[in-house]
């Protein structure tokens, strides 16, 4: 079926489990897994016994952090900001993504940091880089008006896109296009004249010390034009009037619709036409949106089902959070960054592509072998022990349970009979050791193509 | 400092060709183009892609140090011309462009001036798509302008890995076919198999689960020619190493992969490489210079190891960007985007020397440069007059190749 044959109407209305799409494992799995970062065995059971309604309402809703949580986050940031290293961001982010309990808000925190794309390496500075993040979190589930007014005053972003002065002789340019291409209404919803006029309404925005000043000194209090408007605007109107444009609900909706639900092919207008006025009457709150994605035919269907390529990040965690895993942060890190998902050092102010740009030759060796050297790590370990403790405790004896076990919870597509006991009998074969033939087994599992697709 | 240059003659934009007068073009020594050294399986051309991401400032590149425009309109950032490295009474080189000047001196650069297109855009991610693919948005685009006639090319069955990605960064556009996979090698040491290669090959060759709307058939494909290229490399990855010395840096050391992979038995005749660094919107003196200093050495080095392992009659270096930058500086001490920009071309058979005029500083459009040739007569010349391969339909349309190619 080709997305035009999808009828907008249908996709978006509430999945209720029937005979030829029923409410079982493999959407639970999924709902965890594109929601979140995927989740453990008992979990997984756990959620058949609500309705898919239910569950998702939950997640979305009902699944607070912690205050201990929050204060060991907190403590956490603090530490490695005095570092003032941002490499070393990526870790306790990566920690975060395990361990929280609001999978979502991280989920999404992790997709607005792609949409705001700041990178580290210009910008220099953990403090700055950790503020933004946290930002990002604040308003990831919120007001996207909010989260807009918000960054266009980040000082990371600022600096990022050159804005850290921005005065009333020669305006920059650099933000008011990024605000408009990438932030809230998509190319070519805007004319070079556009930007020139509303990088007027930014002038006298500044970043000093660290911190947003308005210098109205700067300032340029004249009359601008844009966007079908004129008038004398401060920099918070011309925002709200850029997201007052009838594209901006829609580019969102789409941003949304391609990182939760499917790569390809890319939505169109039509298609989330239902999303995008639901945006527009909700004040743009995007947790009740997500809420409507996440709860749909469309995302519950073989339209969706194994239809993401995982990215990196996806690829560490998942694996980590399905078998209770703890491991180095700083190695999962590091091996992000060879993998093309290096967060807090987006290539670009574009953020991360993915889909298929997550895959070449290099990307593809590369999974497999941080996936191998994570598994050999000593300090890599799967409910406090090992591989063999672990599967034991699961009631895991043969080798091929624990295969039957990883395709259950890891795989969005069919693994074959066929298939399995290849890798079941090469493991046992090259191995005598079981720790060692568990390892081989979940490495080759995890190096074969279906296992890239979510 | 100045060269020494002999005068050239920008022919008028119809003819759109380059009169050199005095010395006739030089033809190698006969033992050099035996190549007798060379263990390369095929004679077949080469290209090298150098692309320059982000927008390089072409003003600052080939400076028009007689115009009283350039120096009014950049107070800051304009080259001073007693700094320029000259080739002719009118334009130069930015000073640190050394190797440039070089290759320039030995007739092994040419520069198309004013390369754009009609309507330019000024994002860089859609004017790079539009780069790599020849499409604007409108159209659907799923594959670049390589990707496309490599696509055409190669045999049913052949093993040649027909295109190499050298670089980290996500492939660009410009390769990209519905079903050839180029390569992307970030190293050739980390270019390894991972531990249990065999049961992976051999689930992989099963090819099962298929028909899932394209995406698994992507991996699957992509899975195979990873661990073909990875067999392929294996060879290489010892010895071969330069007698030439490269600059430490990136781009360099990329380049100096691929004179290594030239000079072997792969007969993959496309190579890309991505710089960047180029949207110089603030304090644009020092990254600039220090970017063209890493183009202009790299290249110059690359061309010369070429020449010495014997390949330089068969190998072309094409350098672009996905704009150039306005004329007018800001008031960050650095420029915005812009249209037009120059092309460059590097080899022993180059139509050396500049082809074109430099674009009017004064007839400008939204007041940025306007082009002369569109790209596309560029990807004309390169893949029907280089690579002998016909260009069909990727080109979007009919364009005139240019003659830059001896």
């Amino acid at each position: 079926m080709s997305q035009k044959q999808i009828d907008p109407t249908w996709a978006w209305q509430p999945y209720a489990p029937s005979a030829d799409q029923p409410w079982n494992l493999r959407r639970v799995a999924h709902l965890y897994r594109r929601l979140g970062f995927g989740t453990d065995w008992e979990t997984l059971n756990a959620g058949l016994s609500s309705t898919p309604e239910q569950l998702v309402n939950d997640l979305v809703f009902a699944s607070p952090e912690s205050d201990s949580f929050q204060s060991e986050m907190k403590a956490m940031s603090r530490a490695l900001v005095a570092t003032g290293n941002p490499r070393d961001l990526a870790s306790a982010w990566l920690y975060r993504m395990i361990n929280t309990t609001n999978q979502l808000q991280e989920k999404t925190t992790l997709f607005w940091h792609g949409h705001f794309a700041t990178g580290a390496q210009k910008v220099q500075d953990a403090f700055m880089m950790q503020q933004q993040n946290e930002l990002l979190r604040k308003h990831a589930l919120g007001d996207f008006n909010e989260m807009v007014q918000d960054i266009s005053k980040d000082p990371a972003m600022l600096l990022y896109l050159d804005s850290a002065s921005n005065r009333k002789t020669h305006p920059n340019e650099n933000y008011a296009r990024e605000l408009m291409e990438l932030f809230c209404l998509g190319e070519g919803n805007y004319t070079e004249q556009d930007i020139r006029e509303l990088a007027k309404c930014f002038t006298g925005w500044e970043v000093r010390n660290r911190r947003f000043r308005f210098n109205k000194y700067q300032f340029d209090t004249g009359s601008k034009s844009f966007l079908g408007t004129t008038g004398e605007m401060t920099g918070e109107q011309a925002v709200n009037h850029v997201l007052n444009q009838p594209t901006a609900p829609v580019f969102i909706a789409q941003k949304l619709m391609r990182f939760f639900v499917m790569d390809e092919p890319q939505a169109t207008a039509e298609l989330v036409a239902p999303l995008a006025l639901q945006l527009r009457k909700d004040n743009f709150n995007v947790g009740n949106t997500l809420k409507t994605i996440l709860g749909s035919n469309l995302f519950f269907s073989d339209l969706a089902i194994g239809m993401k390529v995982r990215s990196p990040v996806e690829l560490v965690t998942t694996l980590m959070r399905s078998l209770n895993g703890t491991s180095s942060m700083d190695l999962l890190a590091s091996g992000l960054h060879d993998l093309g998902h290096s967060i807090f050092f987006p290539p670009s102010v574009k953020g991360w592509d993915g889909g298929r740009t997550w895959i070449n030759s290099s990307t593809l060796l590369g999974r497999a072998n941080l996936i191998h050297r994570v598994l050999r790590s000593e300090n890599t370990q799967f409910g406090g022990g090992t591989l063999a403790e672990y599967t034991d405790k699961h009631g895991l004896s043969s080798l091929t349970d624990v295969a039957d076990r990883l395709i259950q919870q890891l795989f969005a597509v069919p693994i074959s009979n066929d298939i399995r006991d290849e890798i079941v009998s090469s493991s046992s074969e090259q191995f005598s050791q079981r720790e060692e033939q568990l390892r081989s087994l979940i490495h080759t599992f995890t190096s074969i193509p279906q296992f890239q697709l979510s | 400092m100045n060269l020494t240059r002999r005068k050239l003659i920008a022919s008028s934009l119809a003819s759109a060709s380059m009169i050199t007068i005095g010395s006739s073009s030089r033809s190698l020594p006969g033992f050099l183009l035996q190549a007798a050294d060379s263990n390369a399986k095929s004679d077949e051309s080469v290209l090298v892609v150098v692309q320059l991401s982000g927008g390089n400032d072409g003003l600052n590149t080939v400076v028009p140090f007689t115009e009283p425009v350039y120096y009014n309109q950049r107070p800051d950032l304009a080259i001073p011309k007693a700094n320029v490295l000259s080739i002719d009474d009118s334009l130069g080189f930015h000073p640190v462009m050394q190797g440039f000047a070089d290759l320039m001196e030995d007739d092994k650069l040419a520069v198309v001036q004013g390369v754009g297109y009609p309507n330019p855009n000024r994002s860089h991610f859609e004017s790079m798509d539009i780069w790599h693919t020849c499409r604007r948005k409108s159209d659907v685009r799923e594959e670049g302008w390589l990707g496309n006639v490599m696509t055409h090319q190669i045999q049913e069955g052949s093993t040649d890995i027909p295109g190499i990605h050298l670089g980290a960064e996500k492939q660009p556009l410009a390769l990209a076919s519905r079903s050839l996979r180029i390569a992307s090698v970030k190293s050739l040491d980390q270019f390894k198999l991972p531990a249990d290669s065999k049961t992976l090959s051999s689930v992989v060759a099963k090819g099962e689960g298929g028909g899932n709307g394209g995406l698994l058939d992507f991996v699957q494909s992509s899975t195979q020619a990873a661990i073909r290229t990875s067999e392929q490399l294996e060879e290489i990855r010892s010895g071969n190493t330069s007698a030439v010395t490269y600059p430490n840096s990136a781009l360099a050391k990329k380049l100096e992969t691929a004179a290594q992979l030239i000079d072997s038995p792969l007969a993959t005749r496309v190579y890309y490489v991505t710089i960047d660094g180029f949207d110089t919107h603030a304090k644009q003196a020092d990254a600039h210079a220090s970017l063209l200093r890493q183009v202009s050495s790299s290249i110059k080095a690359f061309v010369d190891d070429i020449t010495h392992r014997g390949h330089d009659r068969r190998v072309m270096v094409m350098c672009f960007s996905e704009f150039g930058r306005r004329l007018k500086e800001n008031a960050s001490d650095g420029t915005d985007h812009g249209a037009a920009a120059p092309m460059f071309f590097a080899g022993s058979r180059v139509k050396a020397g500049f082809h074109g005029k430099h674009p009017s500083l004064t007839d400008l459009q939204q007041g940025d440069l306007k082009h002369q040739f569109d790209f596309r007569q560029l990807y004309a010349s390169v893949l029907e007059h280089w690579m002998k391969w016909p260009a069909a339909d990727v080109l979007g349309g009919q364009f005139k190749p240019l003659d830059v190619f001896v």
